[in-house]
This record gives C-alpha cells, sequence and structure tokens, in this order.
C-alpha cells in the first residue's frame, strides 16, 4: 500500500518538479541528460522507464512503436521536447537504437510465447522431423528401432514417447534441444554422457526443457533486459534467446 | 506470477498494519504439515498443486528431482514435496519419506492398462512402506475430464483400497484441473484427517 502511495506521490508531483529544475540548471530535457550520463543496458533502461513515466502521449506511445515507424517516432520527441538536430546530432542515433532495443525485446517476448504454445504435434511432419534430428545429432552412432520405444531414455526422456514430456514448453522445448545440439555437438556430447553416470546423473532431455522454461520465465518477468540490451545493439531475435539457453 | 505473489504479500502487510494500529496481537498462526505427493509421470501433480497455490499450470514442465511448495488453506498451511514420476526417479521415493505427516497419491484415470498397474504396484508398496503405513492417505483420481478416465468405483476396486488398505485412513476423490472445488473440499477432509493425528499423538 505504501509503494503504490508512493508511486503515486513520486509519478504526479516530485518528479515534475524534479525534472523542471534539472531542464534549467542544465538546459537540456531528461532523455538527453541520460544519453550524456550512462552507456549500454543501463541507458537504455533508464529510456525505457522515462518513456513509461512520461505525461506526454507521444512519449508514452513510443514504447510500443512498430519496427517501421521507429524513425518517424524518434522524429515526433525531438519535435516534442525542441531539441535542435543541429546541436545535438548524436541523440537522434541514441535514441534510434535504444528504440529499436525497447521495442525488440517486447516483440522477441511475442515471438517466443508463440513459439511456446504451439504444442508437440504427432501429426506434422516437420515436428517428427525435428525430433528424429536431435537423435541423430546425439546418438550418430545408434539406430532408432522404432518412433516409440524404450530407447528415448537413453537421451532423456521420461516414456516411450518423447511427446508427453514437452507440456508447458511446446515446440520451443525441442528447437531449444536441437539448437544447442546443431551449434554446440561435442559439448552435447560431453554433458550427454555425464547425464548417464548412473549414480550422478540425470535425464538430459527433461533437464534441457526445465532449461528452456527457466529461459523463458526470466524473459517474461523482464530480466533478460539488461542482458540483451548490453549483448545485442539492435533488435534482439529468436537466435539470440537460443544463445542464451 | 510473482506480481500476484508481491500484491498478496503488500496486503497482508496493510493486514499487520491495521491490526498493529487497532491494538491486536498477531494473527494466530496456522498449523503446518509435511506432506510428500508421488504419482506416475504425468498423473498431474505439479499441475494440481500450482492450481492450488492460484499459479497458472499453463507453464509446467515434466518435475526433475523434487520440488517444494507451501500450500495455503484457510486452516492449515501444508508443505507438500512434489517427486518427479519417472522411471528413473521412482527407485528413490522412498529416501523423502522421513518426516511425512501425511501423503498425496495422484493418478491418471484415463491411463493404459500398463500405466494403471505400475501405479497400483506403486500405490500398494507406499501403503505397506514402514515409514508411510500409519499415515493418512489422498488418492486423487486425476483427468476425470478425459473420456477415458476409470470411475471412481472402479478405481477403488482394480487398487483393491477395501481390503489393502483396511484399518489405515484414506481418501479417494475424482478429480480434474477444472473442478477446484471438489479438490479444495478433498484436502479439507485431509486436514481433518492430520489435525485428528496432531490430537491423539498429544493425548498420548
Amino acid at each position: 500500500m505504501f509503494i503504490s502511495l508512493w508511486e503515486f506521490f513520486y509519478g504526479h508531483f516530485f518528479r515534475f518538479w524534479m525534472k523542471w529544475l534539472l531542464r534549467q540548471m542544465t538546459g537540456k530535457c531528461e532523455l538527453q541528460r541520460i544519453f550524456d550520463t550512462y552507456v549500454g543496458a543501463q541507458r537504455t533502461h533508464r529510456i525505457e522507464n522515462s518513456l513509461t513515466y512520461s505525461k506526454n502521449k507521444v512519449l508514452q506511445k513510443a514504447t510500443r512503436v512498430v519496427q517501421s515507424e521507429v524513425d518517424k517516432c524518434v522524429d515526433d520527441i525531438m519535435k516534442e521536447k525542441n531539441i535542435n538536430p543541429e546541436k545535438d546530432a548524436s541523440f537522434k542515433i541514441c535514441m534510434k537504437m535504444c528504440l529499436l532495443q525497447i521495442t525488440g525485446y517486447k516483440q522477441l517476448y511475442l515471438d517466443v510465447e508463440s513459439v511456446r504454445k504451439r504444442p508437440y504435434d504427432s501429426d506434422n511432419l516437420q515436428h517428427e522431423e525435428l525430433l528424429m534430428k536431435l537423435w541423430n545429432l546425439l546418438m550418430p552412432t545408434k539406430k532408432l528401432n522404432a518412433r516409440i520405444s524404450k530407447q528415448w531414455a537413453e537421451i532423456g526422456f521420461q516414456g516411450d514417447d518423447p511427446k508427453t514430456d514437452f507440456r508447458g514448453m511446446g515446440i520451443l522445448g525441442l528447437i531449444n534441444l536441437v539448437y544447442f545440439s546443431e551449434n554446440y555437438t561435442s559439448e552435447a556430447h560431453q554433458i550427454l554422457s555425464r547425464s548417464n553416470h548412473p549414480k550422478l546423473g540425470y535425464s538430459y532431455a527433461i533437464v534441457g526443457i526445465n532449461l528452456t522454461e527457466m529461459a523463458y520465465s526470466l524473459l517474461k518477468s523482464e530480466a533478460l533486459k539488461f542482458h540483451l540490451y548490453n549483448f545485442v545493439p539492435g533488435i534482439p531475435t529468436m537466435e539470440h534467446f537460443h544463445q542464451f539457453y | 506470477m510473482s506480481d500476484l505473489r508481491i500484491t498478496e504479500a503488500f496486503l497482508y502487510m496493510d493486514y499487520l498494519c491495521f491490526r498493529a494500529l487497532c491494538c491486536k496481537g498477531p494473527p494466530p498462526a496456522r498449523p503446518e504439515y509435511d506432506l510428500v505427493c508421488i504419482g506416475l509421470t504425468g498423473s498431474g501433480k505439479t499441475s494440481l498443486l500450482s492450481k492450488l497455490c492460484s499459479e497458472s499450470p499453463e507453464n509446467v514442465v515434466s518435475t526433475t528431482g523434487f520440488s517444494i511448495k507451501a500450500v495455503p488453506f484457510q486452516n492449515a498451511i501444508l508443505n507438500v514435496k512434489e517427486l518427479g514420476g519417472a522411471d528413473n526417479i521412482r527407485k528413490y521415493w522412498s529416501r523423502y519419506y522421513q518426516g511425512s505427516q501425511g501423503v498425496i497419491f495422484v493418478l491418471d484415470s484415463a491411463s493404459s492398462e500398463d500405466d494403471l498397474e505400475t501405479a497400483r504396484n506403486e500405490l500398494h508398496s507406499a501403503l505397506q512402506h514402514p515409514q508411510l503405513c500409519t499415515l493418512p492417505f489422498l488418492i486423487l483420481a486425476n483427468h476425470q475430464d478425459k473420456p477415458a478416465a476409470r470411475s471412481v468405483q472402479e478405481i477403488k476396486k482394480y487398487f483393491e483400497l477395501e481390503p489393502l488398505a483396511r484399518g489405515k485412513r484414506w481418501i479417494l476423490q475424482p478429480c480434474s484441473l477444472d473442478d477446484m472445488d471438489a479438490l479444495k473440499d478433498s484436502f479439507s477432509q485431509l486436514i481433518n484427517l492430520l489435525e485428528e493425528k496432531d490430537h491423539e499423538a498429544l493425548r498420548m
């Protein structure tokens, strides 16, 4: 209750007077001051907060703008805040990059969510091919006897049919597993052999799916923002999510 | 999920402030009981417990190892140790039984004959295990919303609950993820059984 009271107070009164004071003192609006003081993820994060808390409608809408309209949006912001493009040339570039990162993160979350919602479908050829690809990547020397067999336990699935293990993560879990096996094959083999240790072992595929869930929760709760803002200078894509995994 | 927890935490803090201002002491603590939740993989243990904790069961993945959840009810808090049901984890179940005061067994009413037989064997071993044989059992026949689900009568007969569990305290409840009220009802009955056992222990 006290936190929400503080937020109301801060948003409506305190912030306005602080910003007015700082603008009089430095001659620059809040956005310009942030660009001067901070770099990297801190900067993008503060810009995002500033835009979200702003009472100006143009600025508030900026966090939700579509990729193709980012340039126009930056021009609108400069007009609103009376920023002279000749005096402050880097503002346009920096603002564009920040907006791309902010909107890109939101878009990435939506993309990941849409993949996650698709459950594994045995009738879908693409899904089946992905599953066979996973087997062939992890067990290149062994042949799979049948689509439904106890051999799946060797790569860490719980039952005869891997379909029952994907659950909440849907096809996203499988795509992550295949990505890891494809791009980091030798590491995947090492981890797989360790996971099959009789005493200290665990189920490779199930733990993989649990890791997908962890990565997804971090993305959803916005904890991944700092990492992606630092790591990716532009728009984060699915590739970056897989790399994080 | 975390937003809901934060809101709940703030509401509770407001409640405490209110009580402090009105010069009342802290509210009486609810009794806590330690339970263990077992069942085959895919029976729905994680989803049921998530739903009881007001979390969405949408993001649930197979449990590797185990997970502990504190499930709040009006008159008690249940600390449930939920164990994964895969073949390779089942052999370690007995290592987690120490200290339990009750057992929740979840089964998939719509599973195949083979799986049902495996579930029966596991339930029988649990009923006869020295650390669990005196504890109250809550047996949940889950997935009742599926067309192939067996009825409570069939399950009672197949699992031989009347002869085998004679002299023990058990509750058999049909349930599914859409019917939370029936589920909460069965948990209230379990809490009553747990309280009775507590009072018996105190008298002795």
